[in-house]
């Protein structure tokens, strides 16, 4: 575009330093916030009230604090089950799939055991518990390995699959807990059985004791990518596969350990919002919600590129101002699926802001294509 | 041999063209011109400004300063639409052919004659004529990946031709044919000149091409004109003088003494390409430590392949790989790195390095698994800083410092550090693919020395060029390729440029020493 | 049974809008794996159009131009700003996904217009796919256009060197492909399923993604896919036609999905490969940069 003597480019910025990263996955958000309360417009209160009621209820409001918490280990479950395949270079979008794997496996436990009356425990409950995780973070993981298996020997296409994957789990859950399937209820109305309160997860304050574990895995994630060798050879292959292979880096091994790894993070997320969150404890009929939410998960994986720690208050931010939405829609009436916006909302500010990262507008002066006289005597021969 | 030409208004000029690119001052202040209907060469090392100027002239790079002028009227290219319009084409170093496409497809493509409804039939006919005219014979409806480089090249002046090109620049295109090819392309570009009254503009770093067939020769340098000549008043020595500014003759380096540990025994080997097309047809050899098997050939004979499958990026159709002794043939990338095999790819950034990644994070590439560097799955990030630090002085790489991300180094230093990070593994057997293909003068000479010290340590070489001067100057055993195979295993002594340029365009011979 | 092909008929004509769209844009070189989230939109807009006008015609036009809208954008990221682009996608998508969910919300429920009258006993979106299909081959193989979107998909860099300008032609395909995935939005909101519920395309974009695939890019084959898929899901409703009482009906649901699986990784086998790999675009999914 020109404007007389000079023109608007766009030219790619030159890296910038990581403290840049973060400022812009800030603007990210607020640029997103800024245009949720648009929508917010359309209810029956000003912009500014709707806010306050929606940070107030998620981080002010001891009952709100408290789910907000619940939700932030689900999310930050999600983002894990996300990133760790995504530097990898791959696209883990069969969350919601892996999530319901992940909560069948952990209710297949107490089905399988017979564990479903209290007086009729075979084991301690601390080992069927232990069981319930270890079975959902398999069961997570099995699911996400097919789309692994299935890139490593044959490079079909995870995306593809791991869609086919979410839609396939769906309905098989609405099988088992609904008309009749075997984890069907006993009040047969479309939901699973419930945990009985000796298998329900210890907690802390009220908070289950996943929290440790998402938070461990925080940590321990981002030191597998600073510091090992594997987390090199994941980072390696991820920026450029070709170079990995020729450095003796297996393509096969880290297609599937990435998805395994992932899965199993999102079975463990499974776990946490069905059978370790208070007052759930069973699979409800709505699980489909939950099944959504985990796309905040790969919002907060992007957004804090690929950090594990820089996805935690990511994480806990989006939970608050999801639980929070909903809660202010509720109080405030305002349209059912502003927490869906949201998302949406976060989305294309990110994507946005990953643009403004690597490119600028500037005004360049046009360069005259002046006539110059030419340099006398040159060598001839 | 050409006849004496008054001189006349020039049909292409440009005066003070200038290009800068980040860090780099491609272009200089350049005058140029071109006569009608002469063959016109244009001389200079890689880097010397010579392509950037032909995309100038081509309308695919505006310059930064200066005047294009086309049968003396002011021009502006602003595409190649632009230029092919006003009646230039060319015929680029690296093809630009849709390679699914046949032959008639791509020739068309863009043509206004071909616009709306797609009626090849009339199209056909004409194309044939120019084919008959000049005698080259292929196949229209063939696709292009079935076809040689030769053959490629012939399609792409065809295009040029077919779209009404008065001035056709070549970009070297004698770089990827064999030496009958070039004859037939020389030949065929006279008898266009000669016929048509096209005027030819040459691009090339090859001397004996110059002499051969131009009116006359601009000498590219560092940005800069540095010389212009009418042929017949050049001769090469004065043509390397402008060229180079200093003297860097390849000198044949000592033989090796023989008589060391055999490394490598290959034994019919065969592999399939991309196009699932039998590429490397039965190749046999052996190396011992501290020799060196120079691989002369054109590129496209299977020399790829062949790197490939002994590297292990490839696998092996048919045939047997022993390294040391042991049966190597499926063993994975991995564990070759493991067993001593090191290998410098061709292709710098796409499969040598990591160009987001910094000089130490590249350095790991080769060093992820080592034990040394990786205490308890851990990797020693000390460790290979000093590493990195240690190859960065010993080889000359420019860079601000190791934390630098690779793709901000240039060419030739990309290739210092790639050669530095696998010698540094004192790798048994090096694999050297197109080790100094890109570099200027003295980067080339450096990576040479450098293969020289790792022979002189022992280690075997398989040195696979397209530079025969470079292959002479270094090899114990020279192994002219063609079509998938070794035409024979020459020692160096019975090696001449003829007798191995023959090999390479599939003459055989036998001579004496033939292992 | 066969009363039943009419209706999977009507099915697969969604399915096929939105894959001969994404066709066309791949064959130009450029990836868009949201093209769940542009039929979304066009469908939630035709849907609210429709019912805030009453007129279905408006409904259909304005999905179309919100899909051509949408594929713009991906084409600006994806061929001006050169990005990612499966992350420009995957945005569009999770955008789509998020915004219709609470813009359509008000409309929950069924369309309540006059159904579109079918010819024929056909639904006219059947003759309608038929003939963007043969459109769209002649298009692509009959037409210097068509040459010069190969190219541009196959080798940009030879296109432009040709006088072909790629850029151009990128957006005209991506503009293309938005248009129609638009459509197929529309289609099934107005027409196949005239009831609106959030996110009720439950995965049939990332359907039609995978039908572009198997059919190595050519509309005829595409057009073969999507019938059959479309059948394929209307038996998943309703399996009692063919084996009753076998399965419980949510695991019938699943059918389609899954037999999408197995038919990706046949196309992946090393035979299939190399002759799908040589249909593939060249340079699909790759940013172009110019000179």
């Amino acid at each position: 575009m020109r404007l007389g003597r000079y023109e608007l480019t766009l030219e790619q910025r030159p890296p910038l330093p990581a403290i840049y990263a973060a400022l812009v996955a800030v603007l990210a958000i607020l640029l997103a916030l800024v245009l949720a309360s648009f929508l917010f417009m359309s209810g029956e209160s000003s912009v500014l009230s709707a806010y306050r009621a929606i940070f107030s209820y998620a981080f002010l409001n001891p009952h709100g604090l408290l789910a907000t918490v619940q939700r932030s280990i689900y999310l930050l479950f999600c983002t894990f089950a996300f990133l760790v395949p995504v530097r990898a270079g791959l696209w883990n979008i069969g969350l919601p799939g892996q999530v319901y794997a992940g909560a069948l496996g952990a209710f297949a436990v107490p089905l399988l055991l017979g564990a479903q009356e209290a007086q009729a425990l075979a084991l301690p409950p601390w080992l069927l518990i232990a069981l319930m995780v270890a079975a959902a973070a398999l069961a997570g993981a099995a699911i996400g390995g097919v789309a692994g298996l299935l890139r490593a020997r044959l490079e079909v296409n995870e995306i593809l699959v791991t869609m086919m994957l979410n839609s396939i789990l769906f309905w098989v859950v609405s099988y088992m807990i609904k008309e009749g399937g075997p984890f069907m209820g006993a009040t047969a109305e479309g939901e699973s059985f419930r945990l009985i309160a000796s298998l329900q997860a210890p907690l802390l304050r009220g908070v289950p004791f996943t929290a440790a574990l998402a938070l461990g895995a925080a940590v321990l994630l981002d030191l597998l990518f600073a510091k090992t060798a594997l987390g090199y050879r994941i980072r390696a292959f991820g920026e450029n596969p070709t170079a990995a292979r020729y450095g003796g880096i297996s393509r096969m091994t880290i297609s599937l350990l990435v998805f395994l790894l992932g899965g199993a993070f999102a079975g463990l997320a499974g776990y946490h919002t069905f059978a370790a969150i208070p007052g759930v404890y069973k699979i409800p009929g709505n699980y489909g919600f939950y099944g959504d939410l985990a796309f905040y998960g790969i919002i907060s994986a992007l957004i804090a590129r690929g950090s594990a720690l820089g996805a935690v208050p990511i994480a806990i931010l989006f939970a608050g101002l999801s639980l929070g939405a909903r809660f202010a829609q509720g109080a405030l009436r305002l349209p059912f699926g502003i927490d869906y916006a949201l998302l949406g909302l976060l989305m294309m500010t990110f994507v946005a802001s990953h643009v403004l990262y690597r490119f600028r507008l500037a005004w360049r002066r046009v360069q005259p294509a002046a006539l110059r006289p030419g340099p006398a005597g040159l060598p001839e021969g | 041999m050409h006849a004496d030409r008054a001189p006349s208004e020039p049909i292409l000029a440009t005066r003070g063209i200038t290009k800068r690119y980040p860090g780099v001052l491609a272009l200089d202040r350049v005058d140029f011109e071109v006569q009608a209907g002469e063959i016109h060469a244009v001389l200079g090392q890689n880097g010397a400004g010579k392509t950037t100027l032909m995309n100038i002239l081509f309308g695919l790079v505006q310059p930064d300063e200066g005047v294009l002028s086309l049968r003396g009227r002011e021009v502006r290219f602003r595409s190649p639409h632009d230029a092919i319009a006003q009646g230039i084409g060319k015929v680029h170093q690296t093809r630009r052919l849709v390679a699914a496409h046949t032959v008639l497809e791509n020739i068309v493509l863009g043509h206004p004659r071909v616009r709306g409804w797609l009626n090849l039939r009339g199209a056909r006919r004409e194309v044939a004529d120019l084919c008959a005219r000049y005698g080259f014979a292929v196949d229209l409806g063939a696709r292009v990946w079935q076809l040689s480089e030769g053959e490629r090249q012939w399609v792409e002046i065809l295009k040029a031709l077919y779209g009404g090109a008065r001035i056709l620049i070549l970009d070297e295109p004698t770089a990827v044919l064999t030496p009958p090819e070039v004859q037939t392309l020389l030949a065929g570009l006279s008898a266009i000149v000669r016929d048509q009254g096209v005027t030819v503009l040459l691009v090339t770093h090859k001397l004996p091409i110059v002499m051969a067939i131009s009116d006359g020769v601009t000498v590219f340098r560092s940005g800069r004109v540095v010389a212009r000549l009418r042929t017949a008043d050049a001769t090469e020595e004065i043509l390397v003088q402008h060229m180079v500014g200093r003297d860097f003759a390849l000198r044949a380096a000592d033989r090796s003494t023989g008589a060391g540990r055999p490394v490598l025994e290959v034994e019919q080997l065969s592999a399939f390409n991309d196009r699932g097309v039998l590429a490397l047809r039965g190749v046999s050899f052996a190396l011992r430590e501290g020799e060196v098997l120079g691989v002369a050939g054109v590129s496209g004979n299977g020399q790829e392949e062949l790197a490939q499958v002994l590297a292990g990026l490839r696998p092996a159709a048919s045939g047997t790989v022993r390294f040391d002794g042991r049966d190597a043939t499926r063993a994975s990338p991995l564990a070759r790195w493991q067993m001593g095999i090191g290998y410098v790819p061709a292709e710098r950034t796409e499969v040598g390095t990591i160009a987001a990644f910094s000089l130490v994070e590249n350095t790991a590439l080769n060093y992820h698994f080592d034990p040394e560097y990786t205490p308890r799955g851990l990797l020693d990030d000390a460790g290979l800083h000093k590493l990195t630090g240690r190859i960065v002085s010993g080889y000359n790489v420019k860079a601000p410092h190791t934390s630098a991300q690779a793709q901000h180094l240039s060419g030739g230093n990309l290739q210092k550090l790639i050669l530095g990070r696998v010698l540094s593994r004192r790798p048994r057997l090096l694999i050297a693919h197109l080790p100094t293909q890109g570099l200027d003068v003295e980067a080339a000479a450096f990576v040479r020395a450098k293969l020289l010290e790792a022979r002189a340590e022992g280690s075997a070489l398989l040195l696979i060029s397209e530079d025969l001067d470079e292959i002479l100057s270094l090899s114990d055993w020279v192994a002219p390729m063609y079509e998938g195979q070794f035409v024979a295993v020459l020692p160096r002594e019975t090696a001449d440029a003829e007798t191995v340029g023959a090999m390479m365009a599939g003459v055989h011979q036998t001579q004496g020493g033939v292992r | 049974m066969w009363e039943l092909l009419p209706r999977s008929l009507e099915a697969s004509t969604v399915f096929l809008f939105a894959a001969l769209g994404e066709l066309i844009n791949q064959r130009a070189g450029v990836l868009n794996v949201g093209i769940e989230g542009l039929m979304l939109f066009g469908g939630t807009a035709a849907f609210i159009t429709a019912q805030a006008t009453g007129s279905i015609a408006l409904g259909f036009l304005a999905a179309l131009a919100v899909g051509g809208f949408l594929g713009l954008t991906h084409g600006f990221i994806s061929i001006t700003l050169r990005g990612d682009q499966v992350v420009s996608g995957m945005g569009l998508w999770i955008l789509s996904f998020g915004l219709t969910t609470f813009l359509g919300n008000p409309y929950t429920g069924p369309l309540g217009l006059e159904r579109i009258p079918s010819l024929l006993g056909l639904s006219p979106f059947i003759l309608l796919a038929v003939a963007l299909v043969a459109i769209g081959w002649l298009l692509l193989f009959r037409t210097s256009l068509g040459l010069a979107i190969r190219s541009a998909g196959q080798n940009p860099a030879a296109a432009e060197a040709s006088g072909i300008r790629v850029v151009a032609i990128r957006y005209l395909c991506v503009a293309v492909g938005g248009v129609l995935a638009g459509l197929s939005g529309a289609t099934y909101t107005l027409s196949y399923n005239p009831v609106w519920n959030y996110n009720f395309l439950m995965g049939w974009g990332f359907v039609s993604l995978a039908l572009v695939f198997f059919s190595m890019w050519n509309p005829w084959i595409l057009l073969a896919g999507a019938s059959l898929f479309g059948i394929m899901w209307q038996l998943s409703l309703s399996p009692e036609l063919i084996l009753p009482g076998v399965l419980s009906r949510y695991v019938w649901r699943t059918v389609p999905f899954a037999i999408t699986i197995p038919i990706l990784v046949v196309i992946s086998t090393p035979w299939f490969r190399t002759r799908w790999g040589l249909a593939k675009p060249d340079a699909l999914g790759r940013p172009y940069e110019k000179g």
